[in-house]
């Protein structure tokens, strides 16, 4: 029993620091993904969701790590293009990642 | 050995609090007297990811957890590599002086725009150059804006967003005949 509470911890353990990657903790410098899927955060591929008031926002799904930052046009105001209905994401914004998304 | 750990691991989290950028004199000195304020924090240094109509925002990935946000001037206005501009529409051609009225053969030249241009939806923004009032350059703007978002609903494309900022958003000096008449505009930006 202790064995199998051993094997089970480090299993466990193992996968919870695979989800980092494997690699040392992140310093300062948050400018890349590292380990496994590693690249530089501009190759990100976004796609659109669409909010309850149906404005748009670029939303990146990269494996591990969710992004969502608002569709702004040149003025600064949001851009409610009606690309989908409300609460809708569309587009390719699963395709930059190499880590497959299990949720 | 511990008490020198401990003393590194503090250096490394108190960051000395910059002086903002922008601010008066008054608020300088005021500041001045506090100067070194300390600040318990740690270092997220973003990079910079550009979306696809050309707009910059800050992201940061903290290895499990991904941020990301507009990058905006101190004004609220997004910083953007391209302008995204599908159609800028010189009022002259369009309008008569003080006129928000657009001529039949202004109104096909819109009417094949719009339906070419293959985009889910517009955005259509008048603007002036600085002659007359700003309110009357104000009023002038969104009524021009109103009647081409009026032949882009004919020609049956969505419009998303119709204003107008008068003379508040040159895009070239008023003091000269060429920047006014570049100023006075109409700007279509495309979604797709």
């Amino acid at each position: 029993m202790k064995v199998f509470k051993f094997i089970l911890t480090l299993t466990v353990v193992s996968l919870l620091t695979a989800c980092v990657g494997g690699h040392p903790p992140v310093g300062a410098d948050k400018s890349a993904d590292r380990g496994t899927d590693g690249k530089h955060l501009n190759q990100l591929q976004a796609g659109i969701w669409v909010d309850p008031n149906g404005c748009d926002h670029w939303i990146i799904d990269d494996g591990v790590e969710g992004y969502l930052s608002p569709r702004l046009d040149r003025y600064g105001k949001p851009v409610c293009s009606g690309i989908a209905p409300p609460t809708v994401a569309t587009g390719n914004f699963k395709r930059g990642s190499k880590v497959p998304d299990l949720l | 050995m511990i008490g020198f750990r401990a003393l590194g691991r503090i250096s490394e989290i108190f960051l000395t609090a910059f002086l903002a950028f922008g601010m008066t004199l008054a608020a300088e000195r005021a500041m001045a007297q506090s100067e070194q304020r300390t600040v318990v924090g740690e270092r997220y240094i973003p990079t910079i990811w550009i979306d696809p109509d050309g707009c910059e925002h800050w992201v940061m990935d903290d290895g499990a957890e991904g941020y990301m946000s507009p990058h905006l001037r101190r004004d609220g206005t997004p910083v953007c590599r391209k302008l995204n501009l599908c159609g800028v529409v010189n009022t002259d051609q369009l309008f008569a002086t003080d006129s928000a009225r657009v001529g039949s053969a202004g109104k096909q030249r819109l009417r094949a725009f719009f339906q070419s241009a293959n985009a889910v939806s517009f955005s259509i923004i008048g603007h002036t150059d600085n002659v007359a009032s700003d309110e009357y350059n104000m009023r002038l703007s969104q009524r021009r804006a109103e009647a081409v978002a009026q032949i882009a609903q004919d020609s049956g494309v969505r419009v998303s967003s119709m204003r107008g900022y008068g003379e508040r958003n040159p895009t070239a000096s008023n003091a000269t005949p060429e920047g006014r008449a570049q100023n006075r505009r109409v700007e279509i930006m495309c979604w797709r």
